[in-house]
């Protein structure tokens, strides 16, 4: 769990120093992007608590997720339909379930490590 | 391209099975990349954000409209006060001229010379010209500002009159003056500091003929604007009411050159 923030603060650091910056046209098409973004990390999470991480699929997952939500809001736009909607929909769902059993996981295993520990002593 | 990076990845994911403790370090190290990648972009949207600029707060509005009101009524105040000190002026003078034939005579002088600046309110006969937005339908797709009437349509109506010889022009009760400006802002066009909206009616004092077949010639300003269906109306007046320039006239930098001084 340290390595990901670790990660992240970095890429914010990083990207604090570097001068790049996002078009103002295409602010909300990358303001999807992100949630993708967000989603696919959250997911990998997950699976990787769970034991059924693929990194092939994570990978793939994070680049073809957030360059094609992206890619839809903009098609949406020209379209003429608020596609974008569908993304904050399904994506803000699937962050909040995956949020919530990061928690649920990461709550059991520090009360099964708790409880190994009172065994333990008991034991001795 | 991409293909050497895919190949990577698919041997790595076939060495799993095997190594468990390697495939967790492999997905750290994945998810560290991935949020890395996923902070710079926030940096990057963050940035634009900032850029584009969150809406302006409702306590914000408030106070600029009530500093716009309390300077709007201070300028009406020194409008006043302008047009008594003026009067006063004018109450001078005639008392100065009457001392002298000098001081008669610069009178009369001072007089020419206010008349030329716009600065005395006038009668004479000329035309009215009036200017108003389009009124043909507009066919979906065509730019709705060729059907506007714009700055440049009223600068082209009042040089083709200054050119037809009209002596004095004034727009919407806005005195032509030397250093006048005729400008777009926004929907409406500001001449001598004040906004005006369409109808645009340009009264010109001169030869009402001729200013009138100036703006009429073939090939001409109106015609050129009835195109795009802009209505324009003619009129020809034996007596126009010339209102004189209002505004203050300061100087900050221009400096004569003194009298016998002249560089040429």
């Amino acid at each position: 769990m340290i390595y990901p923030i670790a990660g992240l603060i970095l890429g914010l650091v990083v990207g604090f120093y570097l001068p790049i910056s996002v078009p103002v046209v295409y602010a909300p098409y990358v303001s999807i992007s992100i949630l993708a973004a967000l989603d696919s990390v959250l997911g990998g999470i997950r699976a990787m608590e769970e034991g059924n991480f693929d990194t092939l699929i994570f990978v793939s997952g994070f680049f073809i997720n957030t360059l094609m939500a992206g890619f839809l809001a903009y098609f949406g736009d020209r379209l003429g339909i608020q596609l974008y909607l569908a993304a904050i929909f399904a994506f803000g769902v699937r962050i909040f379930q995956n949020l919530a059993i990061i928690r649920r996981n990461m709550i059991q295993k520090l009360v099964s490590k708790r409880s190994e520990k009172e065994e333990e002593n008991s034991a001795s | 391209m991409i293909h050497p990076f895919l190949n990577l990845l698919i041997k790595f994911r076939e060495e799993k099975p095997n190594m468990k403790d390697a495939s967790k370090t492999q997905a750290h190290i994945a998810i560290s990349v991935i949020c890395f990648i996923l902070g710079m972009l926030l940096v990057a949207q963050f940035r634009s954000v900032q850029v584009s600029g969150a809406a302006i707060s409702i306590q914000r509005a408030q106070e600029l409209s009530t500093q716009l009101k309390t300077v709007t009524e201070e300028r009406d105040m020194y409008k006043k006060e302008l047009l008594e000190l003026r009067a006063r002026l004018a109450e001078y003078e005639d008392a100065a001229s009457k001392t002298s034939s000098l001081t008669e005579a610069m009178k009369k002088e001072l007089e020419k010379v206010r008349m030329l600046a716009g600065l005395t309110p006038g009668t004479g006969p000329g035309i009215v010209v009036t200017l108003d937005d389009s009124n043909l339908p507009r066919q979906p797709g065509e730019d709705a500002n060729l059907f506007l009437i714009h700055d440049e349509d009223l600068l082209k109506v009042i040089n083709e009159l200054f050119a037809a010889g009209a002596e004095a022009i004034s727009v919407n009760g806005q005195r032509i003056i030397a250093n006048s400006e005729v400008r777009c802002v926004g929907p409406t066009i500001i001449i001598n500091s004040v906004k005006l909206a369409p109808p645009f009616i340009i009264q010109a004092i001169g030869d009402p003929d001729t200013l009138e077949s100036a703006l009429k010639m073939r090939g001409g300003v109106i015609e050129s604007l009835q195109v795009f269906g802009i209505q324009v109306n003619i009129k020809k007046q034996e007596k126009i009411d010339m209102p004189a320039y209002a505004g203050a006239i300061q100087f900050k930098y221009f400096k004569p050159a003194k009298a016998g001084e002249v560089q040429q």
